[in-house]
């Protein structure tokens, strides 16, 4: 339940081709403004991912946002999707163009609210905190009790008791046999589509994987924008795929402050690999290796690396090295100069999301590990 | 009630000095009209690109169409052409945008909903049925699969027997605005720069009456650029593709006059005057003196524009035709070629018939009896006009120099540059308008209540599963052997890195799809993830 204490925790998404995000945008930041905690789910996604994303995050209201006149074959798709996941108790609002005609319609569906341009802003956030404030609250033992079933939700809903610090009244997960695997590197290196392709590569080989990836807090309003998420969307539910964001807190860290305990949560779940991803702060940065077994340190060509290499901190916490946009120039160089560097002692991998190529050799050394 | 100036993103509108509430000559600095102006038609075109523009012919009239299936929009097209109307312009639906087919997962619900479905040589012979392409020109909005659908093209003017080179029209194909603002990119940036230099050559050599880019602020600006950046990132952008031309050792006086650019006319009526004015100085002297061009004709920036579909709203929806007449007053003011007025109905849903009319009808009364035609660039020398062209000029020359200290637009594009300037200029109007600051009338102020009122067109669903049903047929009766050899000639000239538009061609004749012509080149030139959000 959300009673004004905690920041309403709110999923944006995009459905579809349609890729008219100027709204959704100022929508997000605006709400972040406001306080709230806002995951954005980018463009092109499914119904189903986009639900499956609702459940996982434990959000109190999902906004859809649709320019593409697709409403009537969309909303309806999204609410059966809803009941499907059991996840009936969150709340669906729609944003965009419906014409006034339509929207009995969509309202009848079971839309909570339908706002269209020129909805005001602050109008639209007060209904998000009445939609939150009205989520119903979960019995604590009603959620250790799912959790030692599998169940997704209670996974959920236990890191959102361990977000807000509230603490598990002195329960402790089982002890898990999970990996924890950091991944760190400095911003636009490409780190959650790095960790998104190898969360579903190692899927794919029957691994059990969940990922942790944190966004900064706004130290002054306590919300926050996480879209890290929006590389990282499974096609379809999944329980051994779990994807949480986490805000980094106002403390302004790289880390969440909750984020060791989210971690022992998720390895008594009983995942086989835990991928944790950091803001990004470079390489002062040492904190996720409290946290993790390995570090991987993403590097990408021309970015001025010789310099950085030379330098302590992260280099030396670094399990292993991959240089990611190895499609773009420089990437001989740079790989180069980390062999010389670091070779001896440590792997150094090339890869290149955009064409997906090199990442086998990254899940390779993982499943060794 | 008194009327403030507006602190905020138009400031330039406020004129003169604080004390004084007009601009006057000393504001102009060394102004020289000779250098600064040039006559109408001569260097840097600052008046226009023709000596006597409206006065012998008028801007082409030219209203963006398209939505259903072929045949809908066939006979919307003649609908147009039967009321006087110039030229077509093409608006395909979000699916072929996105060069996926009608029958993609991710197409549910969007197919013939924005603008037209094709997705097969067969549905662009539909949509040209009983239209001569040599008499037409047309004008397709499409960029991440702009080769392909123009391929299309090419192979029904190759059926009907019209010679290549009598082919005139605009083929949108402005990918890097696509990764600023509209989304509508497949491939990373730097194959995709490839693609539209590969339809550069292939116009440049094989339809010399084609316009090859139509460099496109409008969707920049729609997604909240100030004026401004919409001038600055579009010229950038041209310069990329004239870059890329040149890389690939193509002669800059070949295909520089077939670049056109597309402009946004907002509301701010005397800045988009101005913006127009600026847009044709800088690249005249961009083209020149940057690029060593040598033709007058590679010199002079044409343009297309389109009145601001942002400003239009839901409410009181009449007050859009108002708002679309000042914008279209603006655009011919500031001496554009084309224009395409917004229907009043466009911000609720595609437009209906009755509105389109409306709205060419707009630019009628414009043409006709203001007799705004009959002096070119008549703000020409206005102390208040000229400093704005200057002001905004200068800064686009900020932006660009910010640009170049980024490594130029593909690496600024890597760093997240336009995204985040983009968002940061809607999300400041936005608090504008929530402020107070920045009025909308029937909206923030003078609002009403009750509901729109007006008729629209409505697109079923049947739309979508006719033509989901037509590509199956397709698939099932094309020459299997001949398309895959098409589609694996395909795949091995991307990989060689050779120009692909006779490859597309060839594939589009042995029915091959633009989802399937687009999965074959994704598997070379791999997929965009959308780079830096926020």
């Amino acid at each position: 339940m959300t009673d004004g204490k905690y920041p309403p925790r709110v999923l944006l998404a995009k459905i579809g081709l349609d890729g008219h995000d100027r709204g959704v945008k100022v929508l997000a930041r605006s709400f972040r403004d406001a306080g709230l905690e806002v995951i954005y789910t980018g463009l092109w996604q499914t119904c189903e991912a986009t639900m499956c994303a609702a459940l996982q995050e434990d959000v109190d209201v999902v906004g859809v946002s649709l320019l593409s006149a697709a409403h009537m074959t969309v909303m309806p798709e999204i609410l059966r999707i809803r009941k499907e996941l059991d996840i009936e108790h969150i709340p669906i609002v729609l944003g965009g163009i419906v014409p006034e005609a339509d929207k009995p319609a969509v309202l009848d569906l079971g839309v909570a609210a339908v706002f269209n341009p020129g909805s005001p802003m602050d109008k639209i956030i007060e209904t998000l905190r009445d939609l939150a404030a009205g989520h119903p609250s979960f019995g604590f033992d009603e959620i250790i009790a799912g959790y030692a079933k599998r169940d997704p939700h209670a996974l959920a809903k236990m890191i959102t008791i361990l977000q807000r610090g509230d603490g598990l009244n002195g329960w402790t997960p089982p002890a898990g046999d999970a990996k924890v695997i950091g991944v760190t590197g400095a911003p636009g290196v490409g780190k959650s589509s790095v960790i998104g392709k190898l969360g579903l590569m190692l899927r794919e080989r029957g691994k059990r994987v969940a990922v942790v990836a944190i966004d900064p807090s706004s130290p002054v309003t306590g919300g926050a924008l996480l879209g890290d998420r929006l590389r990282m969307m499974a096609g379809a539910p999944d329980v051994d795929f779990f994807v949480r964001s986490l805000s980094s807190g106002k403390g302004g860290g790289s880390l969440s402050p909750q984020c060791p305990d989210v971690v022992k949560i998720l390895n008594g779940f009983g995942f086989d690999y835990i991928l944790v991803e950091t803001v990004g702060a470079g390489q002062a940065d040492v904190g996720i290796r409290e946290l993790s077994d390995h570090t991987v340190l993403l590097l990408m060509p021309d970015s001025g690396d010789s310099v950085q290499f030379s330098k302590a901190g992260i280099m030396e916490i670094a399990s292993c090295f991959v240089v990611n946009k190895c499609d773009l120039a420089g990437a001989d160089a740079t790989e180069a100069q980390l062999m010389s560097a670091v070779g001896e002692t440590r792997p150094v991998f090339r890869v290149s999301t955009i064409r997906n190529e090199g990442l086998g050799s990254v899940a390779d050394w993982i499943t060794g590990l | 009630m008194s009327v403030k100036p507006s602190a905020g993103c138009c400031c330039s509108s406020n004129a003169g000095k604080k004390d004084r509430p007009f601009v006057g000559p000393d504001e102009l600095g060394d102004f020289n009209p000779a250098v600064a102006l040039g006559e109408p038609g001569s260097f840097p075109f600052t008046r226009g690109p023709h000596r006597t523009m409206y006065r012998e012919r008028l801007w082409t009239m030219r209203q963006f169409a398209g939505f259903g299936s072929a045949d809908d929009t066939n006979q919307r097209f003649k609908y147009l052409l039967g009321h006087g109307q110039t030229g077509l312009s093409t608006a395909f639906d979000l699916p072929t945008l996105m060069g996926r087919d009608s029958d993609d997962p991710l197409a549910l619900g969007e197919v013939g909903r924005c603008g037209v479905a094709i997705s097969s040589l067969a549905d662009m012979r539909r949509l040209f049925d009983g239209i001569d392409q040599s008499r037409v020109s047309t004008s397709m909005t499409i960029n991440a699969p702009a080769a392909i659908l123009l391929a299309f093209y090419v192979a029904v003017a190759q059926e009907h027997g019209v010679p290549l080179e009598q082919l005139r029209g605009t083929l949108q194909n402005d990918i890097l605005k696509e990764f600023h603002a509209q989304n509508e990119y497949v491939f990373p940036p730097v194959p995709s720069v490839k693609l539209v230099v590969d339809t550069i050559e292939f116009c440049t050599e094989h339809m010399p009456q084609w316009n090859t880019v139509s460099v496109s602020g409008y969707h920049i600006r729609e997604a909240g650029a100030t004026a401004a950046e919409e001038l600055a990132f579009t010229l950038a952008d041209g310069m990329a593709y004239v870059e890329g031309s040149i890389a690939r050792g193509m002669d800059v006086d070949a295909f520089l006059p077939r670049l056109s650019f597309f402009f946004d006319v907002h509301n701010d009526f005397f800045e988009e005057i101005a913006k127009l004015r600026a847009a044709r100085r800088i690249w005249a002297y961009v083209a020149r003196d940057r690029f060593k061009a040598k033709k007058e004709r590679s010199w002079l920036l044409r343009m297309h524009c389109q009145t601001a579909g942002v400003s239009l709203t839901e409410q009181q929806p009449m007050n859009n035709l108002m708002r679309v007449a000042y914008q279209a007053l603006a655009a011919v003011l500031g001496g554009t070629q084309s224009l395409h007025t917004n229907s009043m109905d466009e911000t609720l849903a595609l437009p209906s018939e009755h509105a389109v009319k409306l709205a060419l009808r707009t630019q009628q009364l414009l043409a006709h009896e203001t007799n705004v035609t009959q002096s070119v660039d008549p703000l020409g020398g206005s102390y208040f006009v000229e400093k704005m062209t200057n002001e905004i000029e200068a800064k686009a020359q900020a932006i660009f120099k910010q640009i170049d200290e980024l490594g130029g637009v593909v690496k600024a594009i890597d760093q997240g540059y336009f995204r985040r300037r983009i968002a940061e200029s809607a999300q400041a109007e936005q608090r504008q308008i929530e402020s107070g600051e920045k009025k909308v009338v029937g909206v923030t102020d003078f609002a009403e209540d009750g509901p729109p009122g007006v008729d629209l067109l409505q697109i079923t669903q049947d739309t979508e599963d006719a033509q989901v049903a037509r590509l199956k047929e397709l698939k099932a009766q094309r020459d299997q052997g001949k398309h895959a050899a098409a589609l694996e000639r395909l795949r091995k000239d991307a990989a060689d890195g050779v120009n692909v538009m006779p490859a597309l061609i060839e594939a589009a004749k042995a029915d091959a799809t633009v989802g399937e012509m687009m999965e074959t080149m994704k598997s070379v030139f791999g997929a965009y993830d959308g780079g830096p959000e926020w």
